[in-house]
């Protein structure tokens, strides 16, 4: 059974693209366009890596990080966040609550993919 | 680089060749025979196994429909050079794409010129994104502005990565992500258009503007003078017989019937309490009776500025504004006016536009004279503009000692910054080593613009003892042509041939690159 991703992203072309390249290298892809769906997708099927915008529609990406890394049930969930937003202030932000990895747009498809591959490695 | 030597320009001529011929449905036979060849001649050519120049290639480009440049090499060789410069930009070097360039040139001559307007585009707006977030980084507008363009760059950029590295795709995956990155420049240039707007004058008609932004053009528009509000003032004046505190009273009980009264502070007054209140409903104005003298006659001259003729002047004056477009703008701008007006009352027009030409503008002179504050001396300065009597032509602008900007009357050729800090250099700053001292200078500008700076750290009230001290630095600027007409000239070397002290408007417009004072890269040219 091929590695679960969710992508956490509410522009419907960035979802695209990333989904075309993960299937590609044979992921099994899921995408949800607001906070308060990814958190409902991710507890009835948890996936091994959640790629996470920050700026989201009704819970943001830090709530949906926090609420993920709250969940006992969740705990094997890798957490990648992918936003605009990189200041040093969110990147911190970020870490403290418990993100595995933090990438900025724009992106290097090659970069993302890599470090998907190392967050979803073992 | 000789780009001529290249082995691609040559295979790129043939593949064109082919490529236009056959988009036109034209046979190898066909098309030999309408530039005057054999078809095994244009067979080799195609191939690129011959090498073409001059009339033929002419002849071959006219037959196709195609321009000479796009033929001969000439815009290939500008493509290739673009597409070389995407395969060497360091975050796409890790692609390796070195070399291929020929080869997509050759293969999908459309995509890579797709990928060449996108790689502008996205270079373009890559600085307007670095140039622009540093610009204003607390501006809400330029924050989202500069989000939404980083989004749609990420789906360009992935998009473009997939048409430009992924070998195999189908003409349907082709056609989708071509659609993505077609769709997210349009996006992107929609944010980039929104961006310019937000920073050109020229159209800033079309832009939301803030209320504050409108009150200040309504002021520039005005040159900060308004004859009927003088004439208002004069009125006050004459009906009050002085500007005395008793007097102004007086005329609010008996033209207004309303009634002034006096609070009494004990203790620690509440820091955001309005030290005046006036009660329409039961026509009654409270005054803290902490405040200094001239802030109580002030507050009460205003109260009789905006009840004069139930408000009718100042009504007409912001509602002949096209400046003045929301109820929040015309709300601050009759605060304005009345202040205004208020100023006049206290500094009637023809007694202190006398004086002042008399003291030379000697502001600590005038503010004696007239038993008025150092700051209402420098604001009443800036309105002296009625045709015939007029003062010198003052600019204004106040800080507080975190720098922001609480007042600005620029002059025409006086930029003063809006929001964030002027340039360190004026005595704005210096004032606020020596409170109470007048600081002067004669600035210089990139332009040579030069300009004679008084500046007065003054105290306001501090709302309690165990708040911090509260100054307001106060700068009066003028060209220093006049500056000859005031005490503040005297003493400096006021030719243009004299040493002035090198300034700009702020770090970020500035272009005095060896400035020891600067503090930000400029926006162009850093």
């Amino acid at each position: 059974m091929s590695t679960r991703v969710l992508i956490v992203e509410d522009e419907p072309n960035i979802v695209e693209s990333l989904s075309f390249l993960l299937r590609r290298a044979g992921f099994d892809v899921a995408a949800a366009g607001d906070g308060e769906s990814a958190l409902a997708d991710l507890r009835s099927q948890p996936a091994r890596l959640m790629i996470l915008d920050l700026m989201l529609p009704k819970a943001n990406g830090f709530e949906v990080l926090k609420a993920v890394r709250n969940d006992p049930a969740l705990a094997g969930t890798r957490v990648l966040i992918l936003t605009a937003k990189g200041q040093a202030s969110d990147r911190r932000l970020a870490e403290v609550i418990g993100v595995d990895a933090f990438m900025t747009k724009p992106f290097s498809n090659r970069e993302i993919m890599s470090e998907v591959r190392r967050l979803t490695a073992g | 680089m000789d780009t001529s030597l290249r082995p691609s320009r040559r295979s790129v001529l043939g593949a064109r060749i082919r490529d236009r011929r056959r988009s036109l449905r034209m046979t190898q036979a066909a098309l030999a025979a309408r530039v005057g060849i054999s078809a095994s001649y244009l067979n080799l050519i195609e191939a690129n196994k011959r090498s073409i120049g001059g009339a033929l290639l002419k002849r071959i480009g006219d037959a196709l429909e195609m321009p000479l440049e796009s033929l001969d090499g000439a815009a290939e060789r500008r493509l290739l050079d673009e597409l070389d410069e995407i395969a060497g930009a360091p975050m796409l070097s890790a692609l390796a794409l070195t070399g291929s360039a020929s080869d997509l040139a050759a293969r999908h001559g459309a995509w890579a010129h797709a990928l060449v307007a996108l790689h502008r585009a996205w270079r373009d707006r890559d600085h307007a994104v670095h140039a622009l977030s540093n610009r204003l980084s607390q501006d809400p507008f330029l924050g989202d502005a500069v989000h939404r363009m980083l989004t749609r760059v990420a789906a360009i950029r992935s998009a473009a990565e997939i048409l430009g590295t992924t070998d195999d795709l189908a003409p349907d995956e082709q056609r989708r992500f071509a659609q993505i990155a077609s769709d997210e420049s349009e996006r992107l240039s929609d944010v980039a258009q929104a961006l310019a707007t937000f920073f050109d004058k020229d159209v800033s008609d079309a832009r939301p503007r803030t209320p504050i932004e409108e009150v200040d053009d309504f002021l520039l528009d005005r040159g900060n003078h308004f004859a009927e509000l003088e004439s208002v003032a004069d009125a006050l004046h004459a009906a009050c017989g002085d500007a005395s505190e008793r007097s102004l009273a007086d005329y609010l009980k008996r033209v207004q019937d309303v009634s002034t009264g006096y609070r009494h502070v004990a203790g620690v007054p509440h820091p955001a309490r309005r030290a005046a209140e006036y009660d329409a409903q039961a026509r009654t104005l409270v005054l803290d009776e902490t405040l200094p003298a001239p802030t109580r006659r002030f507050e009460l001259a205003r109260l009789a500025a905006d009840l004069f003729d139930q408000g009718a002047p100042l009504n007409a004056a912001i509602g002949a504004s096209p400046q003045l477009r929301s109820a929040a703008a015309r709300r601050r701008a009759r605060r304005v006016l009345s202040s205004y007006v208020a100023g006049a009352v206290l500094l009637p027009y023809v007694d202190f536009q006398q004086a002042a030409v008399a003291a030379r503008y000697d502001i600590e002179h005038l503010g004696r004279r007239f038993d008025v504050s150092f700051e209402q001396v420098c604001h009443r300065l800036t309105t002296l503009q009625r045709p015939g009597a007029e003062g010198i032509p003052f600019g204004l602008m106040r800080v507080d000692a975190a720098g922001y900007v609480t007042k600005r009357l620029p002059l025409p050729r006086l930029l003063l910054p809006r929001y964030g800090n002027a340039c360190p250099i004026w005595p704005l700053y210096a004032a606020f080593q020596t409170p109470g001292e007048i600081v002067r200078q004669i600035a210089e500008f990139p332009t040579g613009d030069r300009f004679l700076f008084v500046a007065c750290a003054i105290d306001k009230v501090r709302p309690a003892y165990a708040m911090p001290r509260r100054l307001m630095s106060v700068m009066l600027a003028c060209d220093v042509l006049h500056a000859d007409r005031t005490i503040y000239g005297e003493g400096l070397r006021l030719s243009s041939a004299a040493k002035a002290v090198p300034v700009g408007s702020n770090c970020r417009l500035c272009v005095r690159s060896d400035c020891a004072y600067r503090e930000e890269d400029p926006i162009v040219g850093a």
